[in-house]
């Protein structure tokens, strides 16, 4: 029996990790530009710049929400197929690029959301292909 | 094409493959358990402690930690909007391993899929 029924709970849980993955990239993102204009060219010099991301506490609280993720997906697995939950949790595809517009002052032209866009649709339609094997449900 | 658009990108596929074999070396160690998943809390305790003991998970988190330097140096150079979206890139290389490595079977649909993908980052690439 596939499990494909999603409760409010789920999708809440769902919602909540997408929002979640979309900060944790918002963090990974404002941890590399702690570390100003200093531009890595060469071995030594990514070694420096990851050295100094290490003292980032956006950094910290990157790696701590992915912990967090990892929990959700979790219990959202147990409870239904990854290919309804992963089209639900792909909005991220569209919350990081807003967020890069309001929050990191980025530039998108109408071109590139088309890109993002068929990338969305591409990524749920390899989640929807999925198919699992049968697992009892308890 | 923006200068350093090609570098950005080999490091951005770089980062994929490292996470690819990360998923690789992980599939492997859960296949190794021959569990049958079954969603009690002891049972998920159990599964997770049996899986600690493999040493293939410890490789894939060397890849994984490698992946995320990479990840790093990537977003030190390239906007977050266009270095979230080309990581998609990801797709190509689990699809092309499966395929070619663990020999999974693919639906048309999921071709179809990984197809738009590739598309939407060449687009993303030139604008």
């Amino acid at each position: 029996m596939f499990k494909k029924k999603v409760t409010l709970k789920i999708l809440v849980l769902l919602i909540a990790s997408d929002l979640l993955e979309t900060t944790v990239h918002f963090f990974f993102k404002k941890s590399a530009l702690s570390q100003g204009s200093s531009s890595v060219l060469d071995l030594a010099s990514a070694l420096v710049f990851l050295k100094g991301v290490l003292a980032s506490p956006f950094l910290w609280a990157a790696l701590f929400t992915v912990v967090l993720i990892f929990i959700i997906w979790s219990t959202v697995l147990a409870k239904i197929d990854l290919s309804v939950a992963v089209p639900i949790a792909s909005f991220s595809y569209i919350l990081v690029p807003v967020v890069s517009v309001i929050f990191l002052h980025e530039h998108i032209t109408i071109l590139r959301w088309g890109g993002i866009l068929l990338i969305l649709a591409g990524v749920i339609l390899v989640s929807i292909s999925s198919k699992e094997r049968i697992v009892p449900v308890k | 094409m923006k200068e350093g658009l090609l570098v950005v990108l080999f490091l951005i596929a770089l980062t994929s493959l490292c996470d690819t074999i990360n998923q690789l070396f992980l599939k492997s160690a859960i296949n190794s358990l021959n569990f049958t998943p079954t969603f009690s809390i002891t049972n998920i305790f159990k599964f997770i402690f049996q899986l600690i003991l493999k040493p293939r998970l410890w490789l894939g988190f060397v890849f994984s930690a490698v992946s995320l330097c990479i990840w790093l140096v990537v977003l030190s150079k390239a906007d977050l909007n266009f270095a979230f979206s080309a990581d998609s890139m990801h797709y190509i290389f689990i699809a092309l391993a499966s395929r070619l490595i663990l020999k999974e079977k693919f639906s048309s649909l999921r071709w179809l899929g990984t197809g738009l993908i590739v598309l939407g980052i060449i687009i993303i690439s030139f604008t």
